[in-house]
């Protein structure tokens, strides 16, 4: 196969951003006209088999091995390495998670071929494909080519496919082999456990709910957590919200909080103030409400609705919690 | 590490401008020629030389050229010698070319010059000789011992909003030193706390300030002539307000344009930014930048009382340099030359007080006499009711100057010494016509202060106490709006005064975290409550080439 | 115990980064550099290491043209013991390959026990140079450590996982540890730290230069070519077509 699409674990299901990749790589051969398979491996590699095959595949490769059980990145590169030299793709794809970015560099210097990574946009021209990436926190965009021949490791930034443009199908599963041994593996691993994030980590988050000035007073601010619950994403906030005390710094998106791109931010009574977007126009969907239509910040939306936010707030939280019960 | 660091030191000069990096550089050769070992070292709250540093400029290069006279120009940090200067009187639309330019407001053989790159330069001489400067540490009080300086103490680091001590806390450190030498620019806060202490103004006129306020346009290739120099009057400030604009071509096809707004201004509801904006209205000045892109942004206040606005400079262990001091022809609008000369002065009475192990108040007043046979004092005494003619409007300051070049400066011909009054004292009360009735911000070519603010890279942490302290709040929220209208809003060219409806009434808001250390709200608030401190070491604008 | 920490000077967050004609690069002469963000906590946790363990030595590396000097000596000025300068005109280069090769080629006699890296550098932000030289240098290998815990022969570290999830790794040394912000609280330098960093070791070596496998062809502003759609309606009609933007366009419902 020309395309290798390595799959991720997510306590036994496909992670999301796996299937993100098979969206990718089927468009990738589709314009390159390629042929494109996908990898699982770990504890959990036949239950996965069996989901990635209802997809649109030339085959999917499993692989099970006892030292893969549990992730290790000795483990984990030097495996997807050997398969690699078995199936000779010209891409291998992956979803740019915390994984991957953990063994994949190990990958690329075993190979010594390049890693192109956290991609949001690929592009043929001429034949070739142009990997886009985000450069100084995401304010810069840039085209990055590769100079060698392949095997070329690429990663793709979260939700920039869409894993509903994946494609369903039926594909072979075809069971793999490799060579590990106990000493080539340094690391040992505890299993993972879930801790109250100190601080307010809204760059992993994929919807966010962010206020501004418009939110109008300390005592509104409940509708948008409740909005944010109902969405199941994080709250956010503009400067002036955090700088009035109403939230503590730690939410705040801009210059001087933080950035971030994530596939929904919601905009509320936000004005668009320079300071501000640059820390979040990289999202993938921006829908802005503000009752102000001169506002900068529709100019970077996507979706804008002219309106009061105390009025739409509440009615919008409603119909979602009656949506998703 | 919560113990205060101590530090012994020969010499501190506090400010890393170019006043105090040519008198360390100075200072050193001095000493290294009579074969004294001192430590010398110098203060500064930027994060790097040069962040801190704005200025139109046009340097006239005596000074560097008495400081590096083996160097030829092509050697000195600047932008381009001035190819051609005009002057013009701006009405709305027009623009009226003065018949001549006098001689003593010519740029003639002087350099456009960005400060930041020209402070860098310094800086980097001053290392080379042994000088150590601490970048990201903040002056903040004057040591003493009796009415002896002997040191300076620098700012806490890690103390949050509330005035609590964070995990990283730091107490400021003591740096113990003979003479003190205050470089810390227009408005400099230990040199304010000098000042009035050992009542340094007595005899003086009141300084007088002016604010400018700059915008850096990218152009197109090609298309600037770098060495150009214009500057203006009448349009957008009229006849009441002090000031005119400058437009000077830099390297690299950037214009460099500013507006200087005098901080003795009536109506409180002048706003020295909207001015700037309402500038870029002309079509003149749009023909030129229009097809550019705004790059940077900054303030600075400017000490524009002249001679007679100086004040005594030297008490025991310390001494006054450059803007600190108020060294600035305000007739030639350059100061930087004066500043690099006082630092020199000031580091040979150094040398000599180092030598003879003596720096009393009449051991450091050699300073004042060095600085009263200079140049410095040539120069300024010519100028020296410059300023005050202008309490009559422009014309009448013109005028005032024009007599002036004929009568060796006397006022009006005839006065040796016109008097003044503080600036901030002259703003009137009631509200005054809205000047920016018809200021329309289009966020790509005129734009609101906070996306200018957005341009000077300002940024200080976060979480600690406003480094602006405001004496009696209760004032802001109802009589200075009655009174004033609440003028904080407009002087401030970065945004950092809001008043906010808070329940039935307001609140003031300080957006401390926009201040770019102009020092505007301290010299013009008109009750005299505002104390701009210096925040903790490290904040503030981010200026490159400024 | 020696410890390598690599630093990088990067332009600031707030730095004006005006593109070259050429589309090349940002014009380094307009930006205002500082210390990369992670580095700085990579070199605390550095420190904390040494001063810990009372005995050892931290390093400071560095690659980049002469401009660099000044986030290697204030990695001396905190503590650093030495530092050393690859000097090498960087513009251009991004392959994280070839950084690696180069570190690897200059420290591969030092034999570190551990190397520090941030995770991923504000300007480029590739996140691969550290684990590429840990695997080059023959060394274990994590990312993105929130925590580390040294221990006989071995080193402990808190990985950072999605969404509020960890996972403490267990590392023979020597390993090469990628450092996520946060983790400490990096200290500032002190006036004596300053004045000392100009009496430490500074050495300046050439780098040995491999080619590149990826190479950056330009670089631009984000386009925005966005058309933004407005919903209009009464509040009733706008929830709804909100609702269903959501679910069928966003796909986040």
């Amino acid at each position: 196969m020309d395309v290798l699409i390595v799959l991720e674990d997510n306590n036994g299901k496909i992670h999301r951003m796996g299937l993100e990749s098979i969206a990718a790589g089927q468009r990738l051969s589709n314009e390159m006209g390629l042929t494109a398979g996908a990898l699982v491996l770990g504890g959990n590699a036949d239950g996965l088999a069996d989901q990635a095959s209802a997809y649109q595949l030339g085959e999917v490769l499993k692989v099970n091995d006892a030292l893969l059980e549990s992730y290790s990145a000795d483990g984990y590169s030097e495996a997807v390495k050997q398969i690699i030299d078995q199936e000779n793709p010209t891409y291998v794809l992956f979803g740019h998670t915390y994984q991957v970015r953990d063994y994949v560099p190990r990958l690329s210097a075993k190979m010594n071929k390049p890693f192109l990574v956290d991609n949001i946009a690929i592009r043929v021209e001429n034949g070739q494909p142009i990997f886009t990436k985000q450069m100084f926190n995401a304010k810069l965009s840039a085209d990055v080519e590769a100079n060698s021949s392949g095997p070329f490791l690429v990663s793709f930034q979260s939700a920039a496919f869409s894993m509903d443009a994946a494609a369903a199908g039926s594909a072979s599963i075809r069971e793999s082999t490799v060579q590990l041994d106990t000493a080539m593996i340094r690391t040992k691993s505890e299993p993972p456990f879930q801790e109250e994030v100190g601080g307010v980590d809204l760059t992993s988050a994929d919807i966010i709910v962010s206020i501004g000035r418009g939110i109008g007073k300390e005592e509104n601010i409940p509708l948008a957590v409740e909005l944010s619950k109902a969405l199941g994403g994080e709250l956010a906030a503009s400067r002036p919200v955090v700088d009035s005390g109403w939230l503590p710094s730690a939410h705040q998106i801009g210059s001087s909080g933080q950035s971030v791109s994530p596939k929904l931010y919601l905009a509320l009574g936000i004005s668009g103030a320079i300071q501000h977007v640059v820390g979040m126009k990289g999202s993938k969907n921006i829908v802005t409400i503000n009752k102000d239509p001169d506002a900068p910040i529709f100019e970077i939306s996507d979706y804008g609705v002219v309106g009061d936010i105390l009025e739409i707030i509440p009615k919008l939280t409603e119909a979602i919690q009656a949506l998703k019960n | 590490m919560s113990e205060r660091e101590v530090l012994d030191l020969d010499v501190l000069f506090v400010g890393a401008g170019p006043a105090s990096l040519a008198g360390a550089i100075h200072l050193k050769r001095l000493l290294s020629k009579s074969g004294t070992e001192a430590s010398v070292a110098v203060l500064e709250k930027a994060s790097e030389i040069g962040a801190h540093s704005l200025s139109g400029a046009i340097v006239d290069p005596r000074a560097l050229r008495e400081l590096f006279p083996d160097f030829p120009d092509t050697d000195l940090p600047f932008e381009a010698e001035v190819s051609e200067e005009h002057l013009y009187y701006l009405t709305e639309n027009k623009k009226i070319p003065f018949p001549f330019v006098p001689p003593s407001m010519s740029h003639h053989h002087c350099f456009v010059t960005s400060l930041g790159k020209l402070t860098r330069w310094l800086g980097n001489k001053c290392e080379n000789e042994g000088v150590d400067i601490f970048c990201g540490f903040a002056g903040t009080k004057l040591l003493y011992e009796g009415e002896q300086v002997v040191g300076v103490r620098t700012g806490d680091r890690g103390i949050d909003k509330n005035g609590e001590k964070k995990p990283q806390f730091e107490p400021g450190a003591d740096i113990r030193a003979k003479v003190v030498i205050l470089g810390e620019g227009t408005r400099g806060s230990l040199t304010k706390n000098l000042i009035d202490r050992h009542e340094l103004m007595q005899g003086c006129n009141p300084q007088v300030w002016a604010v400018g306020v700059k915008e850096l346009w990218q152009m197109p290739s090609g298309t600037v002539p770098p060495g150009y120099v214009a500057h203006t009057m009448g349009f957008p400030l009229g006849q009441a307000i002090f000031g005119g604009a400058f437009l000077y071509g830099m390297q690299n096809d950037i214009w460099d344009l500013g507006l200087v707004v005098g901080l003795d201004y009536q109506n409180p509801g002048v706003d020295s930014h909207h001015e700037l904006q309402r500038l870029k209205n002309h079509p003149w000045i749009r023909s030129l930048l229009s097809a550019g892109k705004m790059i940077a942004y900054g303030a600075k206040s400017l000490p524009e009382g002249g001679w007679y606005s100086i004040p005594k400079l030297s008490v025991g262990g310390a001494m006054l340099i450059g803007d600190s001091a108020g060294f600035m022809n305000g007739q030639r609008l350059k100061g930087i030359h004066l500043a690099m000369k006082s630092g020199m002065l000031a580091a040979e009475t150094t040398a000599e007080a180092l030598a003879t192990g003596k720096f009393s108040e009449s051991d450091l007043a050699d300073y004042d006499s060095r600085i009263a046979s200079s140049w410095i004092r040539d120069e300024l005494w010519k100028v020296r009711n410059f300023h005050q003619g202008f309490d009559r409007g422009l014309f009448g300051g013109l005028a005032n100057a024009g007599i002036g070049l004929f009568t060796g400066g006397r006022g009006w011909g005839i006065k040796n010494r016109l008097s003044s009054e503080a600036g901030h004292k002259k703003m009137q009360k009631g509200v005054k016509k809205n000047r920016y009735q018809d200021l329309q911000f289009d966020g790509t070519y005129l734009f609101d202060k906070v996306t200018d603010v957005y341009y000077s890279a300002t940024a200080h942490e976060e979480d600690q106490v406003p480094h602006l302290k405001i004496r009696d709040q209760d004032v802001c929220v109802s009589k200075c709006t009655e009174e004033y209208g609440n003028p904080c809003e407009k002087f401030c060219p970065a945004n950092v005064y809001e008043m906010l409806p808070d329940g039935d009434g307001q609140r003031l808001q300080i957006n401390f975290s926009n201040c770019v250390h102009c020092k505007t709200c301290d010299i013009m608030d008109p009750y005299q409550i505002i104390d701009w401190v210096p925040p903790e070491g490290g904040d503030g604008p981010v200026w490159v080439n400024l | 115990m020696k410890i390598a920490v690599l630093v990088k000077q990067v332009p600031g967050a707030d730095s004006q980064l005006p593109i070259q004609s050429n589309q090349n690069w940002v014009d380094e002469g307009a930006v205002a550099f500082i210390m990369n963000e992670s580095d700085n906590y990579a070199l605390e946790e550095a420190l904390q290491i040494r001063e810990s363990m009372g005995e050892g030595e931290v390093v400071a590396v560095s690659l980049g043209p002469d401009r660099i000097q000044k986030v290697i000596r204030e990695a001396l000025a905190k503590g650093a013991d030495r530092a050393i300068h690859i000097q090498m005109d960087t513009e251009g280069v991004i392959d994280p390959l070839v950084t690696a090769s180069i570190f690897a080629h200059a420290l591969k006699e030092e034999n570190f026990d551990l190397i520090f890296t941030g995770l991923q550098s504000d300007d480029l932000g590739m996140g691969q140079t550290g684990i590429i030289l840990g695997e080059m240098l023959g060394m274990a290998t994590a990312s993105l450590a929130m925590a580390t815990e040294l221990g006989d022969g071995k080193i402990k570290v808190k990985r950072e996982l999605e969404a509020g999830w960890f996972q403490w790794v267990s590392l023979t040394l020597p390993a090469s540890v990628s450092i996520q912000s946060g983790l400490n609280t990096p200290r500032y330098p002190s006036l004596k730290g300053i004045m000392g960093a100009k009496r430490k070791e500074l050495k300046v070596v050439t780098p040995n230069v491999v080619d590149a496998t990826q190479s950056l062809e330009k670089v631009y502003l984000p386009k925005s070519e966005k058309q933004t759609v407005l919903i209009e309606g009464s509040a009733d009609q706008i929830v709804e077509k909100l609702v269903e933007t959501f679910r069928n366009e966003i796909k986040v419902l």
